[in-house]
């Protein structure tokens, strides 16, 4: 039981990190916790989903005026709330096969273990 | 002790409890106060819920009303049989 | 193999009834008092989440000197949008109008 949730979480935090390996070197805007948004260029993502950004701009600048001299970032995943992503970057049909492929990985496993 | 004691008898744990309401009315509270009132479709291992004909209540005022609901395990505090 | 195929409507688990939802418009409540209603394009065990032509409601209880506390909206809309799975509270079909 233990063993296979945890082979399953695996193979999700991978799902997720390939998918934002699709968007590497597009420009997104990352919303934390705090509310802050920080625009700027994805450079890599790893399996927290931890997220370096480049080139980065504050959105809302005048509220947050301590982050205007840094250049780049590397942003912690567990502070992210969401990532707006440019809608012509993301291929829905790619993903939502993707999503069904996964779920039926899923079933598969439940029934064999 | 042994491993049958625990996969076979009904009621004498947590999990074989969730078993034996899946299809009844049940309420479940979540850590924020907020209750939902539904019919308990399915339940996980992260205590994931699934419910059906779900009535929202915030402050024990009844807000919303949902066909079907999936709430995320980690929000939950309780699961009642009503 | 074949059981897979004949499952592939049922709901055993609670994370099938989001799978029977992909590609279809939902509403997520999240933490801290926000909603967004979108076409949902992809989940994982998380519940991170892709949602398309989203729309954020956010509430704010807006006490400033008034009695009563006010219940203040904010709407935002996002084009497509990457939801980590740690703020989701609820996901349902979308049927409000």
């Amino acid at each position: 039981m233990n063993a296979r949730h945890f082979s399953s979480v695996v193979q999700h935090i991978l799902t997720s990190s390939s998918f934002f390996k699709t968007l590497i070197d597009h420009e997104v805007t990352v919303e934390l916790k705090n509310d802050i948004q920080i625009r700027g260029v994805l450079k890599s993502v790893d399996q927290f989903l931890n997220i370096k950004l480049d080139n980065i701009q504050v959105v809302e600048e005048l509220k947050y005026p301590h982050l205007s001299a840094v250049k780049n970032v590397f942003i912690r995943g567990s502070v992210v709330r969401y990532v707006h992503l440019p809608q012509e970057s993301v291929d829905i049909q790619l993903l939502e096969d993707a999503t069904r492929r996964e779920a039926a990985n899923q079933a598969t496993k439940a029934k064999q273990g | 002790m042994e491993n049958g004691a625990t996969s076979q008898s009904e009621g004498k744990d947590p999990s074989g409890f969730l078993s034996e309401i899946i299809g009844n009315p049940v309420t479940v509270k979540l850590n924020s106060g907020v209750v939902y009132k539904g019919e308990l479709q399915s339940v996980d291992g992260y205590m994931n819920i699934a419910l059906e004909k779900t009535e929202e209540f915030i402050n024990g005022v009844k807000r919303r009303s949902y066909g079907d609901a999936f709430v995320r395990g980690n929000n939950v505090m309780y699961i009642s049989a009503d | 193999m074949a059981d897979a195929v004949e499952d592939a409507g049922s709901v055993s688990e609670p994370m099938d009834l989001v799978r029977l939802l992909l590609d279809e418009v939902v509403c997520v409540k999240l933490r801290g008092d926000r909603e967004l209603k979108g076409r949902l394009h992809a989940y994982d065990s998380h519940c991170n989440l892709v949602l398309g032509e989203v729309e954020e409601t956010i509430y704010v209880v807006d006490d400033e000197d008034t009695e009563e506390d006010d219940l203040k909206t904010i709407s935002r809309k996002s084009e497509m949008l990457f939801v980590r799975g740690d703020s989701v509270v609820l996901i349902s079909p979308f049927t409000r109008s």
